[in-house]
């Protein structure tokens, strides 16, 4: 590669960097700004102010705000979960075993990936405020499968085909049941890739809002992104963009993390179970 | 993928013992259903049961404040509602946003992907996670973002580029339908291109080298060995790419809540069906217009499907 | 504004199966008294306030917990018909803006008014305020705070304009004063129910109605007054207005017209007395506004619609509900009549600026001193007129917000006929929304 073209694809790089980062370094920059600064025109706050950050978090803000985020960690980590071992029984069941309805299983599984949100709102709703799981932990937990199910099926069905079977076979031969060769030799094997599922399916419940302003009222089981929609700042005098702002922040801080740390196995993840499958 | 048929081959066939018999069949079967059937019944419960709730719901006239009144109305609701021009707007709109943003993301995706497999070894763990940035935002954030960049009163967009004509300190984004199209598109490609950019980028290096090289030495140029070799060998991702986005932005309704909440005509279908139940408590149009959406969505799957010959099941490896 | 946390809720929420059982699951341990729960909308901080002073002054008979509903008007009404549509018992005292009131009352949302609380909490009331929290000739919430606009102007901006603000000015008058001054006249001019608000105190000022019998047995006779010359007028205003009234007017609400008659982008406006001179008072305790600003604001009755007639200013503020599922109305309905009190509702007057609804409280020297202009809320608490009373209100106001909206783009010919066809269609439901 000549110096020239090793400064293009830098420089591509760089404009890739911006593009990324841009619109998160302004809601930083926009979080940090004090109320009087917020209409100043400019990208940066002329002085750096932590006041929208304390209304959130110990303001009068703050009884909007945190038991949203305890919501929104909650019933994002459970539904995570329970998604993470129901898909990991069903792509074994694909990746290893034959049997009649895996073709079904499949489709339905992609069937329920397109599927609009909205359009099951309105029955969830009516039916959840019949069963009393309208504005409560599960009444979201359950919903949020249909989001995490599919993807994290297909991306296990994917990772647990590269798992060396022979082992197991190799367990069995030496006399242990299909169940005991599943767990002692594959579990070990295939954590990494139900961890990456999990990390997934972690962003795509965290990212809900449509099941989050319709199937709840309060802060009982409203999470983040419902309660930002709906936020209104902490007094009728104040502009709410700042505290949205701060907001904003903290619920992206997580996802950024797991971003960095992660990075390569979420793309290994995603590739894997929407290309390749 | 067609990519990965050569891949899929060694991994997919199920390693069964030799001799099995009809017992140790029908074990499987059983053990198969077992550990699949959770999931699979958890799947349709939440998806299945609702959309035909929608479906039976749709045929009533149905006031949630008003329940006495219930009333069987066939497919009035149906009617009503392909007659009304605001249906029309609605699907106008949403149509509008899916073609924009799926165009322009799979451009911008594709460069993304070439910068990201020709870039140096060193920055490329840079790319991939600043990439995966805006595809772990949420939605409902890059919304807010990109809004308070654009508004009058908090944002910095049009001090920054009111050297542009039409832009001036006083522009209102928020103001027309297309300027606020404009911002809403922008917001969606800039969260979902990352996703369309992995998605190819898989894809492409999954290209034979050999076929690259052989045309190199052919002597086609850098453009005829996109469009002769790269790109006619990585149709199935596109597609796939394609597919994926175009269900997802079809259904866009975080954005535009946030940003206009349907203002100067930029209601989409979902957000049309979202205000006829949950705002206007209306659960029987309601439901038809959420039956008209599910129905839109699947069109455009079986379109794709049958149109354009991507063989969904044969990208996922089963035969 | 703290509130402790429902602990049993959140613990029996971890567990799926657990749902069903950890609904019953709120309320107060075994031995304090009953806990009522007050879905407010957000102010500053006065209700939360007013729900401690109450729970003290209970002597244990009963503690308020307060919830906060979401900012804007029609989503605060969404998530309460939700929760009473899904028979919550939690719901027991709730703050309602007035024109959905009919929509509650007629879905049977409200747990009947005792003979003597009605008569108690309506005597010494302002009319508008017991007009909204009546259905059908009974009252059924009780009036807790009425809100109002002025007209409020900067006394320095204005001179030379040929505006004479002691006297009542019309809609007409300060288009041509903001033209020949070439500053702006702030008014909400975006898509809510702030618009509707806007459009029916102008064709009420001018004479005319919205609706005109407000039909609760069918909708689809419903009788629209959109075609009247008052109506027509209105429209006129409206599209005049936008052109005086800033760049951003289509998106503007009452927190960047009160921004833009700060910084003195706008000499006046059109304001609720809290969105206005208490956003005033406190920019200026801040520092972000000079203290001149205070003495340079000045205050009158809202704009006429026509010269030869008084306006009539919109009628808003927050009437209590008790919800008809509450295991303790009558405990409830007690709590409101303290929430209501003289006391707290001077307190909530000069602490949130949110005026009162009963009329010796505009004698408090305390009020007076904070809210100067308080004789000019209560004169025009008496002239105001409240938004069409009908159990369909919603539904009206958004076909309304759907075709006057942006203001700039109405032709004031064909759009109130326009509209009165959307909103038959729609109660018909012949159309979307």
């Amino acid at each position: 590669m000549s110096t020239r073209e090793k400064v293009l694809w830098v420089v591509a790089g760089i404009v890739i960097v911006v593009y990324a980062l841009l619109p998160v370094g302004w809601i930083v920059s926009l979080s940090l700004k004090s109320s009087s600064d917020i209409a100043n025109g400019q990208f940066l706050p002329t002085e750096v102010s932590w006041e929208n950050y304390s209304q959130i978090l110990v303001g009068d803000a703050a009884e909007l705000f945190l038991p949203a985020l305890r919501n929104s960690f909650g019933i994002v980590l459970i539904a995570t979960f329970i998604s993470c071992v129901l898909s990991m029984f069903c792509a074994y069941a694909i990746a290893r075993l034959d049997f009649r309805g895996k073709k079904l299983i499949l489709s339905s599984a992609l069937a329920v990936a397109i599927f609009p949100v909205i359009s099951i709102v309105t029955p969830l709703f009516n039916l959840w405020r019949q069963i009393g799981l309208y504005d409560t932990w599960p009444g979201l937990i359950i919903p949020y499968l249909s989001l995490t199910l599919p993807i994290s099926i297909w991306t296990l069905s994917a990772f647990f085909r590269e798992i060396p079977w022979e082992m197991e076979q190799a367990a069995q031969v030496d006399g242990a049941t299909t169940w005991q060769a599943f767990r002692k030799v594959i579990v070990p094997l295939a954590a990494p890739g139900v961890f990456t599922t999990a990390i997934i399916a972690f962003f795509i419940a965290w990212n809900d809002f449509a099941y989050g302003i319709s199937l709840t009222s309060t802060g009982a089981a409203r999470p983040v992104p419902a309660a930002l929609g709906l936020f209104s700042g902490a007094s009728q005098f104040e502009s709410p963009n700042g505290p949205i702002a701060a907001a904003a922040v903290i619920v992206t801080i997580p996802v950024v993390v797991l971003v960095l740390l992660f990075q390569r196995r979420i793309v290994a993840g995603l590739t894997n179970g929407a290309v390749k499958g | 993928m067609s990519t990965t048929t050569t891949r899929t081959e060694e991994t997919t066939e199920p390693v069964r013992p030799s001799g099995g018999t009809s017992d140790r069949a029908r074990a499987e079967q059983r053990l198969g259903w077992l550990l699949a059937g959770p999931a699979f019944v958890v799947m349709l419960l939440v998806t299945a049961y609702p959309i035909l709730q929608a479906a039976y719901y749709s045929l009533f006239d149905y006031r949630l404040t008003d329940p006495d009144k219930r009333s069987f109305v066939g497919l009035n609701n149906y009617l009503v509602i392909l007659t009304d021009s605001v249906w029309w707007t609605s699907f106008g709109v949403t149509v509008f946003i899916t073609v924009v943003t799926v165009a322009v993301e799979l451009v911008l995706g594709f460069a993304l992907a070439l910068v990201m497999i020709k870039a140096l070894k060193a920055i490329r763990p840079v790319l991939r996670a600043v990439i995966l940035i805006p595809y772990a935002v949420i939605t409902v954030v890059a919304a807010f973002a990109w809004q308070y960049a654009f508004s009058l009163d908090s944002g910095f967009v049009n001090s920054w580029f009111d050297w542009l004509p039409g832009v001036s300190a006083d522009t209102d984004w928020f103001g027309g339908t297309f300027s606020s199209l404009f911002v809403i598109c922008l917001a969606e490609i800039w969260k979902t291109t990352p996703f369309i950019s992995l998605l190819l980028l898989a894809g492409l290096a999954q290209v034979p080298e050999v076929l690259q090289e052989a045309a190199k030495v052919d002597g086609a140029s850098w453009w005829q060995r996109m469009s002769r070799v790269t790109i006619p060998n990585m149709k199935a991702a596109i597609m796939v790419a394609v597919l994926f986005r175009t269900l997802d932005a079809f259904r866009v309704f975080d954005s535009v809540f946030v940003m206009t909440a349907g203002a100067n005509s930029t209601e989409t279908v979902s957000f049309l069906a979202y205000r006829q139940t949950i705002s206007r408590l209306e659960i029987g149009l309601g439901s038809a217009v959420s039956v008209m959406l599910f129905v839109s969505v699947v069109l455009i799957c079986v379109l794709f499907i049958k149109g354009f010959k991507v063989d969904l099941s044969a990208q996922r490896g089963e035969n | 504004m703290r509130r402790p946390r429902r602990r049993s809720r959140a613990l029996a929420a971890g567990v799926v199966a657990a749902a069903m059982v950890g609904l019953a699951g709120c309320g107060a341990g075994p031995t304090g008294p009953p806990t009522l729960n007050w879905y407010i909308n957000p102010d500053d901080g006065g209700q939360a306030e007013i729900a401690a002073r109450c729970t003290a002054a209970s002597g244990g008979a009963y503690q308020i917990e307060v919830s906060t509903l979401p900012n804007d008007a029609a989503e605060q009404r969404q998530q309460l018909v939700r929760r009473l549509a899904a028979n919550d018992s939690s719901i027991d005292i709730m703050s309602i803006d007035p024109p959905y009131i009919p929509e509650f009352a007629e879905a049977g949302f409200l747990a009947p008014i005792p003979e003597d609380v009605a008569r108690r909490s309506t005597a010494g009331v302002v009319n508008s305020a017991i007009e909204g929290s009546t259905w059908r000739g009974r009252l059924v919430t009780v009036p807790f705070w009425a809100n109002t606009q002025l007209f409020w102007y900067r006394k320095s901006m204005i001179a030379g304009s040929g505006l004479d603000p002691t006297r009542p000015v019309t809609w007409d008058q300060l288009v041509a004063a903001a033209q020949r001054k070439g500053s702006q006249l702030a008014a909400q001019g975006d898509r809510g129910e702030s618009l509707t608000v806007w459009l029916n105190a102008l064709i009420e000022s001018g004479g005319g109605k919205i609706v005109t019998n407000p039909s609760p047995d069918d909708p689809k006779a419903v009788g629209l007054g959109l075609d009247s010359p008052a109506a027509r007028k209105s429209a006129e205003i409206m599209k005049a207005v936008s052109g005086v009234a800033g760049p951003g007017f289509s998106t503007a609400d009452e927190e960047v017209n009160a921004n833009a008659y700060q910084d003195g982008s706008a000499m006046f406006t059109v304001l609720w007395p809290s969105s206005l001179w208490g956003k005033v008072k406190s920019a200026v305790e801040e520092g972000s506004a000079p203290a001149s600003l205070l003495a340079d604001t000045g205050w009158g009755e809202y704009p006429r619609t026509d010269a030869a007639r008084p306006s009539a200013p919109p009628y808003g503020g927050i009437n209590l509900g008790v919800g008809r599922f509450s295991p303790n109305p009558d405990l409830a309905y007690r709590a409101t009549e303290c929430i209501t009190s003289p006391a707290n509702q001077a307190y909530y007057f000069v602490a949130n600026g949110n005026p009162a609804v009963k009329e010796s409280v505009y004698s408090d020297p305390e009020v007076l001193k904070e809210f100067p202009m308080a004789p000019v809320i209560r004169q025009s608490l008496d002239q105001a007129a409240p938004r069409p009373q009908t159990a369909y209100y919603a539904e009206i106001s958004e076909s309304l917000q759907r075709n006057y909206h942006p203001t700039a783009a109405i032709d004031p010919s064909t759009v109130g006929p326009a509209t009165a066809a959307l909103i038959r269609a729609v109660l018909a439901k012949e159309k979307l929304l």
